[in-house]
């Protein structure tokens, strides 16, 4: 027994796919007047009209003053407000007998970037930094110390400012 | 009602107080807290501070809380808004010359002045940023005190502690005016016996101590009520810990025994609790030679063999640092033996705090002398030493000194394995002072409690807990769920502790009757 289909009757202009395929590639055409939107990353991180974002939480780096050394004074209020216990710190002195930490460690696997460190800290020495690229060989590696702390260059988060909340 | 009584009103909450008491010991039982600096119960009063101002109805001008005794119907308002501007006056005026450098200050997070300043200081200061402060270098006061003089707010707590209490006078207030500081005499060093008090009482972070320097900050301390064990005085003490790790020791007040203070012996007897080498495991002797590291159960099993298999003499050889329930315990252990107990005492010198009546470091280093013989134990160890030599059983409770081949067996209890204890049949595992509760009784007779302030290394357990097991083992008693029930078990057997229990103990302690004998 036939099934019984019903065939519609369309006008022409709407069963030939000429059109719809000319049309799709006007588009097509136009896009390649347009200005370009992709970024050539890795070659190209910035443009003109964007970059990262000052506020941006990525990993650390520890401010030095001008002798090159850790602004640090090991108050031990960072591993306090760290939610994910992250940050390992030993206090002791310095040669001058100043408190400053013997170890200083921040394991970026843990952490969890939400940027209390450098919110809390009172001598503006720990920052989350505006960086993201962080590719290791090894695991271990992303546990940094106070000198790599120290080493690092990058530029360092703004945070998100309650007078300014949308960062202008 | 007696006529010795004043009855007055602090913030709307009457009070009955003693004739003679001060405002701010008043507040206190309306449960106001008067911010004060210069105060402190254990001190002369000086009302140097002005910290404690307070409103006092139909005074004619503000009153400081520390030096004003109470009187019948005062009506006093410590929030009255006069009040609360004065003591923000004070906080900003000692707040011109105090350095913000409480992110190193060690002080920080016990801090009065921090206290107080974020309880009703100013927000900012008014003064300018450009305006120097005071400045003077470090100190080196004594032995375990540094002086800070930049942090310093002149309360003289310290100047009148080594004045009135230690009665060394070597402490003053030098120069005048806002260039005042405290001075140490040219020729003298902070160094009496009980100096580090000084370090406590100074309510900022002026005076502080070398070997808490920079060590850990207040809000990581966990703390615990026990009891020092430094000598035979039992000076209440709050072990400071952290992450497990003891890292000081701090004067806990109780005003029958050591009132605010503790010695600087007492302070650093710290040391040996977060000791390193301990006995984690139980030992036996397998094959009469090595020991075995081994569990709970066979150890158990070996010291029941041990015990039912012999007859006649045994000696206790123990510690006077033991906790007066193992102490109980160990000799329940014996009952039947032909029991010989005794204990050794080291001895150092004495040192009293004159201002303070019946408070000194004493002869006697060790905390239970009392205890132990209390519950039988004599004095006597060399006899027991050489009465060791013959006996069937000898059981040895944290005492190094063993030196003695017994022809019976030797079971060692301890916390640390010295080598005179290698020989033993049998090594158990205990927790130290800071790893069990337990009670120790001082000198006058005392009971007292202390409490854990850490977990104890491996397999290690409070030594009531051994005895009591092996107890169990042997069928002479229950298994006891914590140390309290160790101390019911003491209460009704021993004597001079009847009527006594944890409970009733508290944190103070209460005196065991010293008339009685302890009971067969």
């Amino acid at each position: 027994m036939a099934i019984g289909v019903k065939v519609l009757k369309r006008p022409r202009a709407q069963t030939s796919y000429v059109r719809a395929t000319l049309k799709g590639m006007a588009l097509t055409l136009q896009h390649l007047f347009r200005p370009k939107v992709t970024m050539q990353y890795s070659e190209e991180k910035a443009t003109d009209d964007w970059a990262i974002s000052r506020r941006w939480r990525g990993t650390h780096r520890m401010l030095t003053d001008e002798q090159g050394r850790a602004k640090c004074v090991a108050c031990g209020l960072c591993p306090q407000i760290c939610p994910a216990n992250c940050i390992k710190l030993v206090p002791g002195e310095d040669e001058q007998g100043n408190r400053y930490p013997l170890i200083y460690e921040i394991d970026e696997f843990r952490c969890v970037f939400c940027g209390y460190c450098q919110e809390v800290c009172p001598e503006e020495a720990i920052h989350v930094g505006v960086h993201y690229e962080n590719a290791e060989y090894s695991r271990d590696r992303f546990v940094y110390d106070l000198e790599r702390l120290c080493a690092q260059t990058h530029a360092v988060s703004t945070l998100w400012d309650p007078s300014d909340p949308k960062g202008e | 009602m007696g006529s010795d009584l004043v009855h007055l009103t602090i913030d709307g909450v009457p009070v009955e107080v003693p004739k003679g008491t001060l405002v701010i010991e008043a507040a206190k039982q309306a449960g106001v807290l008067v911010p004060h600096y210069c105060y402190h119960p254990g001190l002369p009063v000086a009302g140097v501070c002005r910290m404690c101002l307070v409103k006092v109805e139909k005074a004619p001008k503000l009153q400081i809380a520390c030096a004003t005794a109470v009187a019948e119907g005062m009506v006093v308002d410590t929030q009255h808004p006069e009040a609360k501007s004065a003591r923000m006056g004070v906080l900003e005026l000692l707040l011109i010359n105090h350095p913000l450098d409480c992110p190193i200050c060690d002080q920080a997070g016990e801090c009065e002045l921090q206290d107080f300043t974020f309880q009703e200081g100013r927000r900012g200061t008014r003064y300018s940023p450009e305006f120097p402060k005071r400045f003077n270098p470090v100190e080196d006061f004594g032995p375990d005190v540094l002086y800070v003089p930049n942090r310093c707010i002149l309360c003289t707590r310290c100047v009148r502690f080594m004045e009135d209490v230690a009665q060394e006078p070597v402490l003053n207030v030098s120069e005048r005016g806002d260039r005042a500081y405290i001075g140490v005499h040219p020729e003298a060093r902070l160094d009496h016996p009980w100096a580090g008090n000084v370090v406590d009482l100074c309510p900022v972070g002026s005076l502080l101590s070398k070997d808490f320097l920079h060590k850990a900050r207040a809000w990581e301390l966990d703390k615990t009520a026990s009891i020092c064990t430094g000598c035979s005085q039992g000076c209440n003490v709050t072990i400071d810990t952290r992450e497990n790790v003891v890292v000081r020791l701090r004067p806990r007040s109780n005003v029958e025994v050591n009132r605010y203070f503790m010695c600087d012996h007492g302070r650093v007897t710290y040391r040996w609790m977060n000791r390193g080498d301990r006995i984690e495991a139980p030992l036996v002797k397998r094959d009469g030679s090595a020991l075995h590291a081994t569990d709970w159960d066979e150890a158990f099993e070996r010291a029941a063999t041990l015990l039912r298999g012999a007859s006649g003499r045994a000696v206790a050889l123990v510690s006077p640092r033991a906790s007066t329930e193992a102490l109980f315990l160990a000799r329940e252990l014996f009952s039947g033996f032909d029991w010989v107990g005794a204990f050794q005492v080291v001895m150092g010198e004495t040192a009293p705090l004159p201002g303070v009546p019946n408070l000194a470091l004493r002869a006697e280093r060790a905390p239970n002398a009392t205890g132990a013989e209390l519950l039988g134990y004599r004095r006597d160890y060399a006899a027991a030493l050489q009465a060791a030599e013959s006996a069937a059983v000898v059981l040895v409770l944290e005492e190094p000194d063993i030196a003695v081949r017994p022809r019976g067996a030797l079971v060692y209890a301890g916390t640390v394995l010295p080598d005179a204890a290698r020989h033993a049949d049998l090594v158990l595992p205990i927790a130290n002072v800071a790893e069990e509760d337990g009670t120790f009784v001082n000198c006058d007779g005392r009971v007292q409690r202390y409490f854990q302030a850490k977990p104890a290394p491996g397999m290690a357990r409070p030594a009531w807990w051994v005895f009591s097991e092996l107890l169990a083992g042997l069928g002479r008693g229950e298994h006891l769920a914590g140390a309290s029930d160790a101390f019911r078990r003491l209460a009704d057997a021993a004597a001079p502790f009847t009527g006594l229990s944890y409970a009733s103990l508290g944190l103070t302690g209460k005196r065991a009757n010293l008339e009685v004998g302890v009971g067969a």
